[in-house]
């Protein structure tokens, strides 16, 4: 395994880098004043041909995206998706906290090449830290020049506000987001039309996610050739990685999209704990379909992980050792993704509840013959019939749990569910004797 | 407009005037927010009255916030409000017995205030301190790696903490 020069996280241990001048000192902003001299279009070009991948968990190429902004001469919006809660998660808070004036410097080049004038950073509401350090940030960049009338002393004008989010899993979704932004509750929007055509307030806007635009300034330096070096075929540059659970050493870690899952959780992550054997992974964030331990020789590329049936998602592992009971943890997930669901599509909000209540009812020992395959039913209804991918979210990890672990749901529910999320015996009360 | 005193409406008005003239109901999130913090931790109806008139937004229009996002409470809260993560990554750390033990320690369920006002917990979907885990929020702080152990000494110094 070739180590990985560090980007988006070089500044992590140099805390000077939170204010202005020891950004700079870092070499920051560098960037933006090369882009400020660039034509907007060759931005977005280079955008394209370093193959950034949208960081937020779909994947898609960003320069792509951003080729979609509605040409208007009224207002365009950048909205930064800082809203994470993608369960496993952990980078866009660190890169928030740590190096601030990254993000800031991804969204002024980001901005420029769009010929938009303004941003808001939709922060999770739980970040108080993370808000108070963007806010610090975002305030010396005014001071500085960096941001306001005249970006960098060029004729660019740049205004960004931070904007805090409620506590709701949804308005990670990027229209969800926005209608969280205007006010409302965070109910997805109908797609078409995208937001890069219809936004917020019903302006042209691009939704982009903290990495995603962390990513900017190193491509803008680097140049797409050599970014795309440090990535693998259509998947250019580093890659931040959270890896959760039963591991030796959990953490956020930038790497390189050619590890494997293998070299990620075993040389990495110090592998499982003493005595423990990998019984299950999740690859990327709550969403994405479990593997097995026979399929983690995968790449942790968005390419590869499709293939293998699953996805890169936010790059957020989960690791279950021989312990874990499948059937708990899928039972956690579910009352996860009910609690969330906005309530807005009949499939959803009935399916994801309905998969819990079952779920609910195999592990209290009350499971009947019948149920498991009963769940697989209700997600055959969900996946693809609703206005956001929450519903897929739900059912599409519900369906590979099911199937990769077919047996445990069967022997659980003929047990009568005695078996804890860490694999220790619960006695149930006599009520149903 | 009586909770709306002079300084509360400077700091108000710099709020709105992020966002462009006639979309003001998108301060609808960090109006509330500010208006929990003044109220103890929870929302009254009074509260969410003086946001709905400084925006000149119907009630029901910050109704639907209030009940749709998690972060905002009608119920009072204790002067500190612990939310303690129940979602997988820190469940497979141990979240259930970390839970049990904090409400053991407390003595009170979820949303519950203990009697002398201090505390309440609920438990939350992940914070996003995955590699943290188990983990609680108190105000700004994420407390990571909880045992039921560390649980009840990290009330005991809450406890000193809250204490005038």
């Amino acid at each position: 395994m070739e180590a990985c020069p560090l980007y988006l996280t070089k500044n992590f241990k140099n805390p000077a880098a939170l204010t202005f001048d020891g950004y700079v000192a870092s070499g920051g902003y560098v960037a933006l004043k090369k882009a400020l001299s660039m034509q907007p279009q060759e931005i977005i070009d280079l955008v394209k041909a370093g193959n950034l991948r949208g960081r937020g968990g779909a994947g898609f190429p960003a320069g792509v995206k951003w080729g979609f902004l509605g040409k208007t001469e009224g207002p365009k919006y950048l909205c930064v998706n800082a809203d994470e809660g993608e369960p496993g998660t952990v980078k866009d808070g660190p890169l928030m906290e740590f190096d601030p004036h990254q993000m800031i410097e991804g969204i002024a080049i980001a901005c420029f090449a769009l010929g938009i004038k303004w941003c808001y950073i939709y922060i999770r509401g739980e970040f108080y830290k993370a808000h108070r350090i963007v806010q610090k940030a975002v305030d010396e960049a005014y001071a500085k020049g960096v941001l306001g009338p005249k970006v960098m002393g060029s004729g660019f004008q740049l205004d960004v506000a931070l904007h805090p989010g409620g506590g709701a899993y949804i308005c990670g979704e990027e229209t969800g987001l926005l209608s969280s932004l205007e006010g409302k509750k965070g109910f997805p929007k109908l797609k078409p039309p995208f937001p890069a055509l219809k936004g917020l307030y019903g302006a042209p806007t691009i939704v982009n996610n903290v990495e995603t635009l962390a990513c900017v300034p190193h491509i803008i330096n680097l140049g797409a050739e050599a970014w795309n070096a440090l990535g693998t075929e259509k998947n250019g540059g580093t890659k931040m990685y959270n890896v959760c659970g039963h591991v030796m050493k959990p953490g956020y870690y930038e790497t390189r999209h050619s590890i494997t899952l293998r070299e990620l959780i075993y040389d990495v992550c110090g592998g499982m704990k003493p005595g423990r054997t990998l019984k299950g992974v999740v690859p990327g964030g709550s969403s994405s379909p479990i593997l097995l331990p026979s399929e983690i020789d995968v790449r942790m590329d968005f390419d590869s992980l499709g293939k293998a049936g699953t996805m890169l998602g936010s790059a957020a592992v989960i690791v279950m050792d021989d312990r874990t009971s499948i059937v708990r943890a899928l039972d956690n997930l579910l009352h996860f993704y009910s609690h969330e669901s906005c309530g807005q599509c009949t499939p959803c909000r009935e399916g994801t509840h309905w998969l819990y209540l079952i779920s609910q009812r195999i592990v209290n020992g009350e499971g009947k013959a019948g149920d498991v395959d009963r769940m697989l039913d209700i997600c055959n209804n969900m996946v693809g019939n609703t206005i956001c991918v929450l519903a897929d979210a739900a059912a599409l990890p519900t369906q590979s749990y099911i199937k990769k672990y077919r047996a445990e749901f069967d022997a659980y529910v003929l047990d009568g569910g005695r078996v804890g999320l860490l694999g220790n015996r619960e006695e149930k009360a006599a009520a149903h004797a | 407009m009586s909770l709306i005193t002079p300084e509360l409406k400077a700091r108000f008005d710099a709020v709105v005037a992020r966002y462009p003239k006639g979309q003001e109901q998108s301060a609808v999130i960090p109006l509330l927010h500010a208006m929990q913090e003044l109220g103890g931790g929870h929302l009254t109806q009074e509260h969410q009255q003086a946001v709905a008139d400084f925006l000149n937004l119907p009630m029901s229009k910050v109704h639907e916030v209030t009940t749709f996002y998690t972060m905002f409470s009608l119920k009072p809260r204790g002067r500190q409000h612990l939310s303690v993560c129940r979602t997988l990554p820190c469940a497979l750390c141990g979240s259930e017995d970390v839970t049990k033990a904090l409400s053991a320690r407390l003595g009170v369920g979820p949303g519950e205030v203990t009697a002398d006002g201090e505390f309440s917990y609920e438990e939350v979907e992940c914070l996003a301190q995955c590699h943290l885990g188990p983990v609680l929020q108190v105000g700004d702080t994420v407390y990571g790696d909880l045992t039921p152990d560390s649980t009840r000494s990290l009330i005991d110094t809450l406890s000193k903490k809250g204490r005038p």
